[in-house]
């Protein structure tokens, strides 16, 4: 009588990368023999494979960008503001005159205006978009970096697989990169203060061949202890040293000087570009998942100064990075999501400013998969409220996650307990899939 | 009728999930160690499942010092217990062990860290340790530190701290529903939040607003916990009209009141008055008056009483299993209900009924579950079909806690010498010491999970931090390398090392690679001891209670 609602199955106990952690490092053990030193003149990581995977940029407007000064403007209205709307290059598409160089390129990206969030609190709504749904009772969910980081890392990858960037402070402690029940596996290489990772780089005080021989000694002593042993924590120790020593090699991907001054001049020399160009390098190395977090647009007084500043800077390390990407051939395989905990108000306050505003913003998506010169959702004349084309957060996550190849329905398992990827009964939108 | 229906649904399918009647049960007076072993060699051979033999004498001294009082034990000591013939040195090890300070410290950590991570730690929660430091040093039972968190008495300085487990949940009455529900009674009903869970028959809307109504007076009162007189939780079904909650348990029981009403416009006023002022004239905080009717009293009430505790008792027993073997009777730990039945469904009901029985005792439990051959097996299975984990049939690794992993990384980097030939007490205060010591590290490592996955963080920090080589590989007086420096043999130099970080000696194969490498590194020797000693820390074998 008793109906089987956890499965139950070994397999779905162990994780896809943690089952493959294990497996190699059962192949390993079998060739283990503490006698034998040949192990401390092999280098410790196998050449890594390439294949083509998709990766995600997100820029992060922490605070809450405007709508109305970026992808959803209403010139004329009494809620529109200053500034001027401008045809784009996909037919019918207006956006903010602030936004020239997007403008060019909006054929290349995907507009939602149509989001409607319901969470106007910067705390809880900025988790909220960075995991598409809310946390539950004892489920702490993992954010789109975490996933994507689950979904497209390699586990014989030699570089981190989900780095985010947050040196402004306002913020930032609202929004912390988050592995959740993934576990510490894909937790976010978190960069605030400088732009190289923390214990990156190897000590002064130790030479390059003692760090790499006590790396082969600890892999000597694991596999005599992996011996008749499994575990997928085990396996997840053993992976993280594997680790250890492409991540320190991937440090130049970290440093800018290493890109021609052309390049760094183009993506200009502000923190966000330079934030931006890295997060290039790293895509292109082959690293999942890079947040670039812009604080701090929360404009509840003085808004349109504030956007007629930080929004140029946005329209060009974009409409740059896009042109990058291109270049390189790799906007196909990656995703630009510009995104936000939430928009702005449409009333304007009495500082001139706007307050924090859930009911209908705007967010885009570009290369990736995502369908290239499209918008989806419409609000009314004042900006009030989506009269067409609504998109929840779920619904929106479900989008970003089938555009990069992954079923939104697949299941994760905690422990047996099955946690489906995107809340059950969400659809992506299907008219933006590429 | 239509309210009372799912009480009984949950009632007759709660007997269904128990098909443990008591007068089938083991004996009570049988001992517990002999009881686990009956009932987990019963699925086993049920099963024609092989379990593996039993850890040798070493391997047992590091899991039952880990598990009892977080740290590793010293070379001496387990030296001392492999030699020993004495046919009774299990137990009195774990005597010992339960008798010392570290025995309290450990557990108020453990309990700390399992009643605050039910969500995960988001700042809010602050630490009971304090209190439950205190609690347990007097050996308050299970049932008795639940009243105190439950209904924190602030004048009593036995209790300091024991408001926060409420206070910091209180602004959140949703969460503190399912973190209460699911560290107390190991049930989590936050899907039964919006519409009775999809899957599992038990959990009715009923029973989420049901156990809400408990909390749904208690408020924060400018940094006070308080409750008033009254208050009610109206819910809509997904069918049917607006309903006002029952104070109703877990079980179904309710409680009868004739304070299921709406605060009064003058009880509003005055409460309004007394929260908004930041104080008197003199700047003291005034706290509003007791309620006369406690809902929160009442839920400890109904839920200890005799015929009620299933839940709180099962969920202890489990909980403890859990923390001993790495993996519940049930799992996970908050879904004990009908259609997740427990692997060894009569060994919960008995630990649970005996648990009850002595007034829920820990101590007792805690060396009933330790004391068994079921934990006392090898982690090394014998063959490469590893049984499931619901079996006990081999023993789980358990990742070290963030404080059991940072108090062994200090204490084996000690010279191993200084911990011979002490006065037990000089022993303990070295020990607290060292503990102390090892705080601050603690915040570097997470705290596990299950199916806990080691981020390449924790490696990149071990691989280049400043503190690993500073703090862990310095070769000063009094540390091990100090001593490891002045051997002339390095083959004696890595058995000292590997005894020490491993309390365990070393096998041939080891004392002959690690002395090979070591001789090769001749035109630097201490650096070469530095890396041998940096491979022992990062090494699954250390990182693991096994």
């Amino acid at each position: 009588m008793t109906r089987n609602f956890f499965c139950g199955s070994a397999d779905h106990a162990i994780s896809r990368r943690g089952f493959l952690g294990a497996a190699a490092a059962v192949g390993a053990a079998t060739a283990a023999d503490m006698t034998q030193l040949n192990v401390l003149s092999s280098p410790a990581l196998a050449g890594e494979m390439k294949k083509k995977q998709k990766r995600v940029i997100l820029l992060w407007l922490a605070g809450g960008a405007s709508q109305l000064e970026t992808w959803d403007p209403k010139p004329g209205a009494s809620t529109g503001g200053p500034f001027r709307s401008i045809p784009t290059d996909v037919t019918g598409l207006h956006i903010s005159e602030l936004m020239p160089e997007m403008a060019k390129r909006m054929k290349t990206t995907c507009v939602i205006r149509g989001l409607n969030t319901r969470n106007g609190d910067h705390g809880s709504a900025a988790k909220l978009m960075m995991r598409g749904r809310k946390d539950e009772a004892s489920v702490k969910y993992p954010d789109l970096g975490a996933v994507i980081a689950r979904e497209m890392g390699r586990v014989e990858s030699k570089v981190p697989d989900y780095v985010t960037f947050y040196t402004q402070t306002e913020g930032r402690g609202m929004a912390p990169g988050e592995s959740g029940f993934l576990g510490a596996r894909y937790s976010p290489m978190e960069l605030t203060t400088n732009n190289m990772p923390e214990y990156i780089k190897k000590l002064d005080g130790i030479n390059e061949l003692d760090h790499q021989q006590r790396a082969d000694l600890r892999e000597l002593l694991s596999k005599q202890f992996n011996q008749g042993r499994t575990s997928t924590t085990l396996a997840s120790h053993n992976e993280a040293y594997e680790r250890v020593r492409g991540i320190m090699a991937s440090d130049k991907l970290f440093d800018i000087t290493q890109e021609p001054q052309k390049v760094r001049d183009r993506y200009g020399p502000t923190q966000f570009g330079e934030q931006t160009l890295i997060a290039r390098r790293l895509v292109e190395a082959s690293v999942p998942f890079v947040r670039v977090a812009r604080a701090w647009w929360d404009s509840h007084g003085q808004n349109f100064e504030t956007h007629q500043e930080m929004v140029p800077e946005l329209d060009h390390v974009m409409a740059t990075l896009i042109d990058d990407l291109k270049e390189r051939g790799l906007l196909d395989d990656v995703m630009i999501v510009t995104l936000a905990e939430f928009g702005r108000t449409p009333q304007i306050n009495s500082s001139l400013g706007r307050d924090h505003f859930a009911a209908a913003w705007s967010m885009t998506m570009t290369g990736g998969g995502i369908k290239a010169g499209s918008y989806h959702g419409k609000t009314d004349d004042k900006g009030n409220k989506v009269v067409d084309g609504e998109v929840n957060p779920a619904s929106l996550f479900a989008t970003l996650y089938s555009a990069l190849g992954i079923n939104p329905h697949k299941n994760y398992h905690v422990g047996a307990r099955p946690i489906p990827l995107v809340e059950p009964g969400t659809e992506a939108v299907k008219d933006l899939i590429g | 009728m239509r309210t009372l229906r799912p009480l009984y649904a949950a009632i007759a399918l709660l007997c269904a999930a128990v098909p443990a009647r008591a007068d089938n049960l083991l004996p009570a007076d049988r001992p517990m160690p002999d009881v686990v072993d009956h009932y987990v060699d019963d699925l086993l051979k049920q099963d024609n499942i092989l379990a593996a033999p039993q850890a040798d004498a070493a391997t047992l001294i590091r899991r039952l010092t880990l598990d009892l009082v977080g740290r590793v034990p010293t070379a001496a000591e387990a030296d001392a217990y492999v030699a020993s013939t004495d046919p009774d040195k299990r137990t009195k090890l774990v005597d010992r062990l339960m008798a010392s300070p570290g025995f309290v410290r450990h557990q108020a950590t453990q309990f700390d860290a399992m009643l605050n991570s039910v969500l995960g730690n988001d700042g809010r929660v602050r630490s009971i340790r304090e209190y439950l430091q205190t609690a347990l040093a007097d050996g308050k039972p299970w049932d008795k530190i639940f009243r105190e968190l439950m209904i924190p008495n602030e004048d009593d300085p036995k209790q300091k701290g024991a408001s926060e487990y409420l206070r910091g949940r209180v602004t959140d009455l949703d969460r503190l529903t399912t973190d209460v529900s699911a560290a107390f009674f190991g049930v989590n009903i936050s899907c039964a939040q919006c519409h009775d869970h999809p899957l599992v028959a038990d959990w009715k809307q009923d029973h989420f607003y049901g156990m809400k109504s408990f909390f749904a007076r208690s408020f924060d009162a400018n940094g006070v916990l308080a409750e008033r007189d009254a208050g009610l939780i109206k819910f809509k079904p997904t069918k049917g009209p607006e309903r006002t909650a029952k104070l109703m348990f877990l079980t179904g029981a309710t409680v009868d009141t004739d304070t299921l009403r709406e605060l009064t416009k003058e009880e509003q006023k005055r409460e309004k008055e007394l929260t908004d002022k930041k104080g008197d004239k003199k700047g003291a905080k005034k706290t509003p008056a007791p309620p006369k009717f406690s809902a929160r009293a009442k839920l400890v009430e109904v839920s200890l009483k005799p015929g009620e505790t299933e839940f709180f008792a099962k969920s202890i027993a489990n909980r403890m299993w859990h923390r001993f073997f790495g993996y519940g009777l049930v799992n996970p730990l908050d879904q004990m209900h009908s259609e997740n039945p427990p692997s060894h469904p009569d060994l919960l009901a008995w630990l649970a009924r005996d648990t009850a029985a002595h007034g829920y005792d820990l101590k007792r439990l805690v060396r009933g579950i330790v004391m068994s051959r079921a934990y006392s097996r090898s982690s090394v299975y014998p063959s490469a079909s590893v049984p499931a984990s619901k079996y006990f049939a081999v023993a789980r690794l358990k990742p070290l806690t963030p404080m059991q992993l940072s108090t062994a990384l200090k204490l084996v980097v000690v010279d191993p010498a200084s911990f011979e030939k002490q006065k037990p007490e000089e022993l303990e205060k070295k020990f607290e010491g060292i503990e102390s010591g090892a705080r601050g590290w603690a915040n570097s490592f997470a705290q596990p999970t299950d199916d806990f996955q080691i981020g390449v963080g924790e490696a990149l920090l071990f691989s280049n931090s400043g503190r690993v080589y500073g703090e862990l590989l310095s070769d000063n007086g009094g540390t091990l390398l100090g001593r490891v420096k002045a051997l002339k043999d390095p083959k004696e130099a890595v058995a000292l090392m590997i005894k020490t970080v491993y309390t365990r000696p070393a096998t041939e194969s080891e004392l002959t690679a690690l002395s090979e490498y070591v001789r090769k590194r001749n035109d630097r020797p201490s650096e070469a001891y530095k890396q041998v000693l940096w491979a022992l820390l990062t090494s699954a074998e250390f990182r693991f209670a096994y």
